[in-house]
C-alpha cells in the first residue's frame, strides 16, 4: 500500500535540510562520543604500528583473523550502495528515492574503512607502496599481478573512486540548493562544489542519462570487487575451505544481505534522528525487507551449495574442517549464531507483512543479520586457517586481542562518524529525487478507487 | 461508467486476443504434419537408442544434451512471466502467456528424460560408492529424486499455465466457439470476475510462480550435478548448478523474444507485442551474457590458479581438451558476440536484431550442454570414477553425433514446438485479462506541453 | 548593443510554458531563450527544445584508453623483471585481465563523470539571471537578448502571470 504524501518544494527544503541550514541538538554529544572511540581508535593503531603486530592475537597458522574478516566485512557492506542506488534506478522502483544517497555514502566511506584494514595489517603500512604502487624504486622488482592481493586495491580504488564520483555527480543539484540557502562561507564552498548548476532542461536531461549511464557502468564494477576479495580465499588450495568456486557469487549475495541489511538499520536511525517520517516510510522497509528475503534465500542457497561441495569430494582434511567447524566447540556455537542471525531469525521475521512494516523490527533483525555476517566471514577465515598445519595444539590457538577487538569498535564508530559528518553538511536524502517524485507521481479514480499513478516519459 | 470507447477498445482486444487460437488453419495444419513427421521420426530414435541398451554411457551423452538443452530453454521461459511480474513490472503483461506456454514442452522433457534416468549409473558401482551430493543415500536416489522432480516441476508449469488462464478462459466461455466454447465452460469453473475470485486468482499466480522457481531451480541443481559434474572423477566444482541455473535462464529469455518475434510476425501481434517488451528482454539478455562470462571465470580462475592434479583436469578435459571448438564455439556465441550485440542501446531496441541475437545465444547454450554432457558421459566409466582424478589417458576422443543423436534432437525440438503450437490454438497468446487490465492501467496523458505514459499502480 | 538576461518567475509549470509561447511568438529564438527549474520534468514539458548530447561517447573513449593503458602496463612491467610466482606464466592472461577489466572500467567511469560535466555546460559561475526562489519550486524562464528587447520581454512575462522578474 502506498503511502506517499503530496509536500511542496519549499516543504521538502525546509525537512531535508533541517540537519545541514542548523546544527540537531543531539549532534554535539553523538559526535563527541563517536570522536571519543575514533581518536582513541586510531591511537591503539599508532600503538601497534610503533609496538608490532605480536599485540594482536595472530600467529602461526592463523596469520588473517579479526582485521581480514572486518576487512570483508566492510567491503560487504559497501554493496549495499550499488545495489540500491544502481539497480533500482535501471528498474525504475519509484521506492528507492529516499535511500539512494544514503546508501552511496555508506558505500564510499565503508570502502575507505575497509582500506584501512590491510593497510594496518602489514604492520609496516608505509612499505606498502613498494609492494603497490607500479614503479620501479630503484630496485627493478614490479608488483605482481598475479597476486590476488593486487588485484583487491585495484578493485576497491575503482569501486571507490566510481563511487565517489557517482555521489557527487548527484549531489549537484542539491548542492545548488544549499548554495541559496546559505551565506558566507558555506556560500562559497557550496557554490564551488555546485559548479554553477542553474537547472535548465540540458543540465536535468544529463543529470538523468547520468544516473543511468554510471549504474549501468558501476555494476559490474560492484560485481567485480566482492568477487576478487572471495578470490583472496578462494583461489588457495593450501587452505581447508577456501579453494571452492562458489566464493565469488558467495561474497557477492553475502555481500547485498549485509549492506542492504545496514541500509535498512541506516533508515531507521536517520527517521528518528532527523524526524523524516514523511519521507522514510514503512512503505520502503517493506521494500527492503521483501528484497531482503530474496537475497537472503539467495545467500543461503550458496552457503548450503558450498557446504554441500566442501565435503563432496570425501576428502578427510576438508571433513574434518567442517567438523571442527560445525560440531566442536566454541566455533559451534559460532556457526549456530551465525545461521539463526544471518537468516532464520529475520527471514522468520520478514515473511509477515505487519512485522516488515514495523520499523523497529526492522532495525533489530537488520542488526542480527550484520552480526551473522560478520560472523561467517570469521568462520570462513579462521578454522580453514587453524588447520592449515597438522600440529593440534593450534586448532583453538587464535584468540583476538583487546587491541584487535578495540580497533573493530573504532571501524564502526569511523564509519558513524563520517556519516554524520556528512550529514551535517550536505543532505542524507536526495532533494532532487524526493521533488522528481512530486512530479512524476499522481492519483487517479478508477472507480471509487483512488489510484497511485506513475509518468513515464514516451520514448 | 465505462464509455463506449473504452467498451469498444476492451471488446476489440478480446476478439484480437482469442482470434489467435483459430488463426491461419491451413497454414497451422501444414506446420503440425511437419512437426508430427519429425516428432515421430525422433520417438522412433529414441526407441532405437533403448534397444541398444544402457551399458554404453557415452552413447547417451549427446541425449543428455538434448535434454538439457530443452530443459533449459523451455523450463526456464516461464520465469520470464514470473520474476518481472512478482516485481510489478508492467510492460511484461502482454508476453506472460507466451512465457508461461513454454510449461507445455515440460511434459516432452519428463517424458523425454526417463531414459536418461534409466541411463544413468546407480550410486554403488563395483561394491564402491562414487562420489555425489547424496553421500549415504540409497542406490537409486539420483533417479528418484530427479524423476520426483522433473515431474513436479512440469505439473508446476501446467498449474501455473492454467492458473494465470482462468480468467481467458472464461473469456473463450464467454466468446469463442465450437469445441473452445466449451472447453472455455469447463476449464473456467464458473469464473465471472468477482472481487474475491480475482483476489484468489492472484494469489495462486504469486504462490505457484514462487513454487515453479524453487522447483526449476532444485531440477538444475539435481540434473547438473548428478548427470554431468559427479559421473567426472575429481570434478568438484561448487558454482556449476548455478551456472548450470544462469545459463538456462539465459537460454530461456532468448526463447522468448525469439517466440515474440514469430508471434508478431505469424500471429499478428503487433499492436500488443512492441518495442518496450523487447527492450526490457534484451536488457536481461545482455545481463546473463554478462553474467555467463562471470560464472564461468569465477569457476576458471579457481582452477587455473589453484594447479593441483584435479584442478588441471578440469581445465584440460572440460575447456581446452578434445571439445576446444565446441567451447569456443559457446564462449563466442553465448558471450563475446551477443555481449558486443547487445551493448549498443538501438540494437537493443530493433526487434530484427534481437531475433538474431536470441538464435546466436540458443546455438552457444545448446554448444555449451554437448560440451559438458557429452564430455561427462563419454568419461564416465566404471574404472576410472572412483580415482580421485580422471587421468589424461582415459581422456575421451572428440565424438561427432550419430545420425540417431541428430533424429534425436530433431525430433524432441520438433515435438517441443509442436506442443507449444497446439496449446496456442486452445490459450491466445497474448493474454486477455492482462491486456484489459493494461488499457485500464496505462494511458498516455497531456503533460503541460508534452505527453506522458500515466500508469497506473493499484498495488 | 550589449547582451542582457531577463528572468522572469513562475508558480505553475503551465504558466512557465504560456511565458515561453508568448517569448516564440514576439520573435525570441530557442536558443534564447531557457527554462530553469528546482527539479527535473519530463522532457518537453514547457515546449522547450529537447536538447541533444554526446555523452555516451565518452564512456567508450575512456574504456579504450583504459584498456590500453592497462595492457601496457601490466605487459611491461611483468617483462621488465621477469619473475616466476607460483609456476605461472610471466604474461598470465587470466591475471592480467582482472586488472585490465578494473583499469578500464574506472577510466570509463571518470571520462563519463568529466562528460557529464562538460555536457551540462559547467563549471560556470556566473550564474546570470537566477533566482534563488527556483529551488523552492518556481519556475523560471530566461531569455537572453539585446537589451532593447527587454522591455517586450518583461511584457510576455507579465501578460504570462509572473510573479516577478529580475534582470542580469
Amino acid at each position: 500500500m502506498q503511502q506517499r504524501r503530496k509536500l511542496s518544494q519549499k516543504q521538502i527544503n525546509q525537512e531535508l535540510l533541517s540537519g545541514n541550514l542548523k546544527t540537531p541538538k543531539w549532534y554535539i554529544p553523538t559526535m563527541l562520543f563517536l570522536g571519543f572511540f575514533v581518536v582513541t581508535g586510531f591511537a591503539v593503531i599508532l600503538y601497534m604500528f610503533n609496538t608490532g603486530l605480536g599485540v594482536t592475537g595472530l600467529s602461526r597458522p592463523v596469520y588473517w583473523g579479526l582485521f581480514i574478516t572486518t576487512f570483508v566485512f566492510w567491503v560487504g557492506i559497501s554493496h549495499a550502495g550499488i545495489m540500491i542506488s544502481a539497480i533500482l534506478r535501471l528498474t525504475q522502483a519509484e521506492w528507492r528515492r529516499p535511500v539512494t544517497r544514503a546508501a552511496e555514502l555508506l558505500t564510499v566511506f565503508s570502502l575507505l574503512t575497509a582500506l584501512f584494514f590491510p593497510l594496518m595489517h602489514a604492520g609496516r603500512p608505509w612499505r606498502i607502496v613498494y609492494w603497490l604502487m607500479p614503479y620501479d624504486f630503484a630496485r627493478g622488482i614490479w608488483p605482481n599481478i598475479r597476486s590476488p592481493l593486487f588485484w583487491d586495491p585495484i578493485a576497491i580504488g575503482t569501486y571507490l573512486t566510481g563511487s565517489t564520483l557517482f555521489l557527487y555527480v548527484a549531489l549537484i543539484p542539491d548542492l545548488a540548493v544549499l548554495r541559496d540557502r546559505t551565506t558566507g562561507w558555506q556560500k562559497v564552498i557550496y557554490t564551488i562544489l555546485a559548479l554553477g548548476w542553474r537547472g535548465n532542461p540540458r543540465q536535468w536531461l544529463l543529470q538523468t542519462v547520468a544516473g543511468i549511464l554510471l549504474s549501468a557502468l558501476m555494476l559490474p564494477i560492484f560485481v567485480s570487487v566482492h568477487s576478487i576479495v572471495s578470490w583472496d580465499f578462494a583461489i588457495t588450495p593450501s587452505v581447508e575451505g577456501w579453494h571452492s568456486t562458489i566464493f565469488a557469487p558467495y561474497f557477492v549475495i553475502g555481500a547485498v544481505h549485509s549492506g542492504v541489511s545496514a541500509v535498512v538499520t541506516m533508515m531507521a536511525l536517520m527517521r528518528w534522528l532527523w524526524k523524516w517520517n514523511n519521507h522514510i516510510r514503512p512503505e520502503h522497509f517493506d521494500a527492503l525487507a521483501r528484497l531482503l528475503i530474496v537475497v537472503a534465500t539467495a545467500w543461503l542457497g550458496c552457503t548450503f551449495l558450498e557446504l554441500i561441495f566442501s565435503v563432496y569430494g570425501r576428502e578427510a582434511p576438508e571433513i574434518a574442517l567442517r567438523e571442527l567447524q560445525i560440531f566442536t566447540w566454541p566455533w559451534n556455537l559460532l556457526f549456530m549464531i551465525f545461521l539463526f542471525t544471518g537468516y532464520i531469525i529475520p527471514v522468520g521475521f520478514w515473511v509477515f507483512k505487519k512485522a516488515r512494516n514495523n520499523i523497529v523490527i526492522m532495525f533489530w533483525t537488520s542488526i542480527l543479520v550484520n552480526v551473522g555476517m560478520w560472523l561467517e566471514r570469521f568462520l570462513i577465515i579462521v578454522p580453514g586457517l587453524a588447520r592449515k598445519q597438522p600440529f593440534t595444539f593450534t586448532w583453538e590457538a587464535y584468540t583476538p586481542s583487546l587491541v584487535e577487538w578495540y580497533i573493530l569498535v573504532w571501524s564502526f564508530a569511523w564509519v558513524s562518524f563520517l556519516m554524520l559528518l556528512f550529514a551535517r553538511f550536505f543532505p542524507l536524502i536526495p532533494l532532487f529525487e524526493t521533488k522528481e517524485s512530486q512530479v512524476f507521481t499522481s492519483e487517479t479514480k478508477i472507480g471509487r478507487a483512488t489510484v497511485p499513478v506513475i509518468y513515464r516519459e514516451e520514448d | 461508467m465505462a464509455t463506449q470507447t473504452n467498451i469498444a477498445k476492451y471488446s476489440k482486444a478480446t476478439s484480437e486476443l482469442i482470434g489467435t487460437t483459430t488463426i491461419a488453419p491451413k497454414k497451422i495444419k501444414l506446420i503440425i504434419m511437419i512437426l508430427s513427421i519429425l516428432s515421430i521420426l525422433g520417438i522412433v530414435g529414441i526407441v532405437l537408442k533403448i534397444l541398444n541398451g544402457f551399458e554404453d554411457k557415452s552413447a547417451w551423452g549427446y541425449y543428455a544434451a538434448t535434454i538439457s538443452f530443452l530443459l533449459t530453454t523451455a523450463a526456464a521461459a516461464p520465469m520470464v512471466a514470473i520474476a518481472p511480474t512478482i516485481a510489478k513490472a508492467d510492460w511484461v503483461r502482454p508476453i506472460t502467456r507466451i512465457a508461461s506456454l513454454f510449461s507445455v514442452v515440460g511434459i516432452v522433457t519428463a517424458l523425454a528424460s526417463i531414459p536418461l534416468i534409466f541411463a544413468l549409473p546407480p550410486l554403488i558401482v563395483d561394491e564402491t560408492r562414487r562420489r555425489s551430493i547424496w553421500f549415504e543415500a540409497t542406490n537409486y536416489s539420483p533417479h528418484v529424486w530427479f524423476a520426483l522432480s522433473i515431474f513436479g516441476l512440469t505439473l508446476c508449469g501446467l498449474g501455473l499455465l492454467y492458473s494465470s488462464s482462468i480468467p481467458d478462459l472464461a473469456a473463450m466461455r464467454d466468446h469463442g466457439t465450437g469445441w473452445r466454447k466449451k472447453m472455455g465452460k469447463s476449464l473456467s469453473r464458473g469464473f465471472i470476475g468477482t472481487d474475491g475470485q480475482w483476489k484468489s486468482l492472484k494469489m495462486r499466480i504469486g504462490m505457484m510462480g514462487t513454487f515453479y522457481f524453487l522447483m526449476l531451480m532444485f531440477v538444475n541443481f539435481l540434473f547438473s550435478i548428478d548427470f554431468a559434474l559427479s559421473l567426472v572423477a575429481g570434478w568438484k566444482d561448487a558454482i556449476f548448478p548455478m551456472y548450470h541455473a544462469m545459463t538456462s535462464l539465459q537460454s530461456g529469455i532468448a526463447i522468448c523474444i525469439l517466440a515474440m518475434f514469430f508471434a508478431r510476425k505469424y500471429w499478428g501481434m503487433e499492436n500488443y507485442i512492441k518495442v518496450p517488451q523487447f527492450w526490457a528482454l534484451s536488457k536481461l539478455q545482455l545481463a546473463t551474457t554478462v553474467l555467463w562470462f562471470y560464472f564461468f571465470y569465477s569457476a576458471f580462475i579457481v582452477f587455473w590458479y589453484g594447479r593441483s592434479a584435479s584442478d588441471q583436469m578440469v581445465i584440460n578435459l572440460l575447456i581446452i581438451g578434445p571439445y576446444l571448438p565446441v567451447f569456443l564455439g559457446a564462449f563466442f556465441l553465448e558471450f563475446f558476440v551477443p555481449w558486443w550485440i547487445l551493448v549498443w542501446n538501438p540494437v537493443r531496441k530493433s526487434i530484427p536484431a534481437l531475433a538474431v541475437v536470441a538464435c546466436l545465444v540458443l546455438v552457444g547454450v545448446l554448444l555449451d550442454r554437448i560440451r559438458i554432457f557429452v564430455i561427462s558421459w563419454s568419461t564416465y566409466s566404471n574404472e576410472v570414477i572412483h580415482k580421485k582424478f580422471v587421468p589424461e589417458e582415459n581422456f575421451p576422443q572428440f565424438m561427432a553425433p550419430s545420425v540417431a543423436d541428430i533424429i534425436v534432437f530433431i525430433g524432441l525440438v520438433s515435438l517441443s514446438a509442436l506442443i507449444f503450437i497446439l496449446s496456442t490454438r486452445i490459450f491466445p497468446l497474448v493474454s486477455v485479462w492482462e491486456t484489459h487490465q493494461s488499457l485500464l492501467l496505462t494511458k498516455v496523458v497531456k503533460y503541460v506541453r508534452t505527453h506522458v505514459i500515466a500508469i497506473g499502480k493499484p498495488d | 548593443m550589449s547582451k542582457k538576461s531577463i528572468l522572469g518567475l513562475f508558480d505553475t509549470p503551465d504558466q512557465g510554458a504560456d511565458a515561453l509561447d508568448g517569448l516564440h511568438n514576439a520573435g525570441f529564438e530557442s536558443h534564447e531563450c531557457d527554462v530553469l527549474t528546482g527539479t527535473p520534468y519530463p522532457e518537453g514539458t514547457f515546449g522547450e527544445h529537447v536538447p541533444q548530447h554526446r555523452l555516451f561517447r565518452f564512456p567508450l573513449f575512456g574504456a579504450i584508453i583504459g584498456l590500453t593503458l592497462s595492457i601496457f602496463i601490466t605487459t611491461a612491467t611483468q617483462i621488465a623483471y621477469p619473475l616466476v610466482t607460483g609456476g605461472k606464466p610471466i604474461l598470465s592472461i587470466f591475471a592480467m585481465l582482472i586488472i585490465m577489466y578494473e583499469m578500464t572500467m574506472l577510466s570509463a567511469v571518470v571520462t563519463t563523470v568529466v562528460g557529464i560535466i562538460f555536457e551540462s555546460r559547467l563549471p560556470k559561475f556566473n550564474l546570470g539571471a537566477y533566482d534563488t526562489r527556483i529551488t523552492e519550486g518556481l519556475i523560471g524562464v530566461v531569455v537572453n537578448c539585446e537589451e532593447k528587447d527587454l522591455p517586450k520581454a518583461k511584457k510576455v512575462f507579465k501578460d504570462s502571470g509572473a510573479l516577478d522578474t529580475k534582470e542580469a
